[in-house]
């Protein structure tokens, strides 16, 4: 299955080069989306390894399922958005291939077993979605793409100096990047080394993840990008970053670091949370806001996974909640650009009477992303609260509870004045099929279903993924 | 021969931060890799043949005559002016360099003390090479010259990586694939989008985007 999702990809974008027609593109994305998707299904009940690179454990079989089950939502709704491009078609054919390019590289990231070649198929979706970024040129997307392209390469600079450190903290004879290798022996590495290999390691990484200080590229990035690429970014790339900072972590852990990078990633996610509020209420443009979302909400991960504990449960469960309603948000937004052709929040309102579809799904959205019940992330954050009280971090609670207050009170009042009103006249009344909301709803019911009544099954998955911590 | 070589590396550093010329620095990045040629080829121990050959076509072609030629190329027909522009004087730019020197080597002492595997020399000046280039991607107003530092920041990691290779030869491959990516921005630069979009080669011009 592994060898499909990550060879099925390069191969369908040489077939796209050879065709070059808008409808193969769109098919083709869908296809590989909905191939991935069984493949991944498959996997959770067959994990079977590829080479000694690519293996499956629990924590990367949920990573995988997040990104195959978004993959699908948004390639539903990127068969209108390519079809209606007023693109031609070899640039359509640029943009499909380097969507297959870029999901297949996450792919390879969440299944990679060594942290060299992790590393380097990070690498790949920075190349892949700078392209993606760059899509409908002019001044702004160069700006976004080249900040995108240039913070994220120092990122990951300063994560291969992390894994040079790794490499000098061990105290074995053959030092190794494979996990395995790393978990077995994390107890006999040299502590000043592994301390400041992990610092290294979470900066570099924390850039593609979006963790403040090092997000500056994400909102601007986040903006440009066509919306089927922001839903992409922000509900999937910034997971597969995640996912080497938890495996990181847990090499910490094992290395009988944990408390250090614990306090080191907290600050880290606090400090996201806080850059997240004070932009987020005088920010006034909608992807934007959707963008400083996202590092809040990578921000609240990085935190639920480094106080451990029952908050690990709601580290997974968050990751999961808030891939699916961002993902569905950033999808969303991109109806009210086609509709208002304005990314400005003050330039829209009365959606409710010109698109009720799309109002009802960005509410239900923001519903869903603030937390407020059958919203999974209130569980998540339930618990997460729970466990900083139960360990006697309540200042800590306290201040998180107040940013996430303003954070959610700057996204209530745009997304409803947004909604409510009328409707400026100038806007197009055109319909859109159901391609374009499909996808939102199938996450909106995935995320209730995990909101309201958790199958014995799902919540065994997460639990064994998140013992993985 | 090694020492030496760390040597003129670390003072290829200082003089960035000295001159003002774009030139000044194309040549830099050029003799820096040359250096790090003869550098895989006097210390060369524990890698493998196949890793020698790579290391040394990718050292001498690309760092040292493909980057610096293209740079070239790229600075003449951008029209870019022959000023680097810094944010602040010379004479300051200097002394930062130095303190990010000492830094380094008093990093690098002490690190040594808590690794016997680390030699002091090689790892203080490849960790003030990373340093400085951040710096000069900081203090310099135009694009090509972050450029520049990005590639700067990247020959300090490669002699990192070369410090450790008897314990892992492979990262010094995988580090080689860092120059991907100093590969795109010069053909963004190339292919001058950059140029046309903006009248100014700035990074003033970088700032549409914002809150």
């Amino acid at each position: 299955m592994i060898p499909i999702i990550l060879f099925l990809a390069p191969a369908a974008a040489l077939m796209l080069f050879i065709f070059r027609s808008k409808k193969l593109n769109a098919f083709m994305v869908c296809l590989y989306a909905f191939v991935h998707l069984a493949c991944t299904v498959l996997l959770i009940f067959y994990p079977i390894s590829f080479g000694r690179y690519f293996e499956c454990d629990p924590l990367n079989l949920y990573f995988l399922a997040v990104l195959s089950v978004v993959l699908a939502g948004v390639s539903v709704y990127n068969v209108d958005f390519v079809m209606k491009s007023a693109v031609d078609s070899l640039k359509s054919t640029y943009y499909s291939a380097a969507i297959l390019i870029f999901a297949a590289s996450m792919s390879a990231v969440v299944l990679g077993a060594n942290l060299g070649l992790m590393w380097v198929c990070l690498e790949a979706t920075t190349i892949a979605g700078a392209y993606l970024i760059f899509y409908k040129e002019g001044k702004e997307a160069l700006e976004a793409a080249w900040k995108y392209m240039f913070i994220c390469s120092i990122g990951i600079a300063f994560a291969f100096v992390g894994m040079i450190f790794l490499s000098l903290a061990c105290t074995g004879s053959h030092p190794s990047l494979f996990f395995r290798d790393i978990y077995a022996a994390a107890f006999t590495y040299n502590g000043f080394w592994l301390k400041l290999s992990f610092v290294f390691m979470a900066i570099g990484f924390g850039t593609k993840a979006g963790l403040a200080p090092v997000h500056a590229w994400l909102p601007d990035a986040h903006s440009e990008a066509p919306s089927p690429v922001s839903a992409l970014l922000s509900a999937a790339l910034l997971n597969s970053a995640m996912l080497v900072i938890l495996r990181l972590l847990k090499v910490m852990k094992l290395g009988n670091l944990g408390g250090f990078a614990s306090v080191f990633l907290i600050v880290m996610g606090m400090l996201s949370v806080f850059v997240a509020a004070v932009y987020i209420i005088r920010v006034n443009n909608y992807k934007r806001m959707l963008a400083y979302s996202s590092i809040e909400n990578m921000g609240i991960i990085t935190i639920c996974a480094a106080i451990g504990g029952p908050a690990a449960f709601a580290a997974i469960l968050h990751t999961a909640a808030h891939s699916f309603s961002k993902a569905s948000l950033f999808v969303t937004s991109g109806n009210i650009l086609k509709r208002y052709k304005t990314k400005e929040i003050s330039g829209v309102t009365g959606m409710l009477r010109s698109d009720p579809k799309a109002a009802w799904l960005w509410m239900a959205g923001f519903i869903m992303i603030a937390g407020i019940p059958p919203s999974p992330v209130f569980l998540s954050e339930f618990l997460l609260f729970k466990a900083m009280f139960t360990q006697g971090l309540w200042w800590l609670a306290v201040a998180l509870m107040l940013l996430l207050t303003i954070v959610i009170y700057g996204m209530a009042s745009a997304m409803f004045k947004m909604s409510f009103g009328n409707a400026p006249k100038d806007i197009t009344d055109e319909k859109f099929n159901m391609m374009n909301y499909g996808g939102q709803i199938v996450f909106m019911l995935i995320l209730c279903m995990l909101g309201l009544y958790m199958p014995k099954a799902v919540s065994w998955f997460i639990t064994n993924a998140a013992s993985m911590l | 021969m090694t020492e030496i070589l760390i040597a003129i590396f670390g003072i290829s550093m200082l003089y960035v931060s000295l001159t003002t010329r774009i030139e000044a620095y194309i040549n830099v990045l050029a003799l820096q890799g040359l250096v790090l040629f003869l550098m895989v080829l006097t210390d060369h121990a524990g890698m493998g043949r196949f890793s020698l050959l790579f290391l040394g076509t990718e050292t001498l072609l690309f760092k040292t005559i493909v980057i610096p030629a293209f740079l070239t190329y790229t600075v003449r027909k951008n029209g870019i002016m022959r000023e680097v522009e810094p944010y602040m004087p010379n004479f300051y730019s200097v002394l930062i360099t130095t303190a990010i020197f000492a830094f380094g080597f008093i990093t690098a002492f002490w690190a040594s003390s808590h690794a016997p595997n680390v030699r002091p020399l090689y790892f203080g000046v490849s960790i003030a090479t990373i340093i400085t280039g951040l710096f000069i991607i900081i203090s310099r107003k135009k694009i090509i010259t972050h450029v520049m530092g990005y590639i700067m920041i990247e020959n300090g990691i490669f002699m990192m990586a070369m410090s450790v290779v008897g314990e892992m030869p492979m990262i010094v491959n995988l580090g080689v694939l860092l120059d991907l990516f100093a590969a795109i921005f010069l053909l963004g630069l190339f292919v001058s989008k950059i140029n046309t979009e903006f009248d100014e080669v700035h990074i003033d011009s970088l700032s549409n985007l914002r809150d």
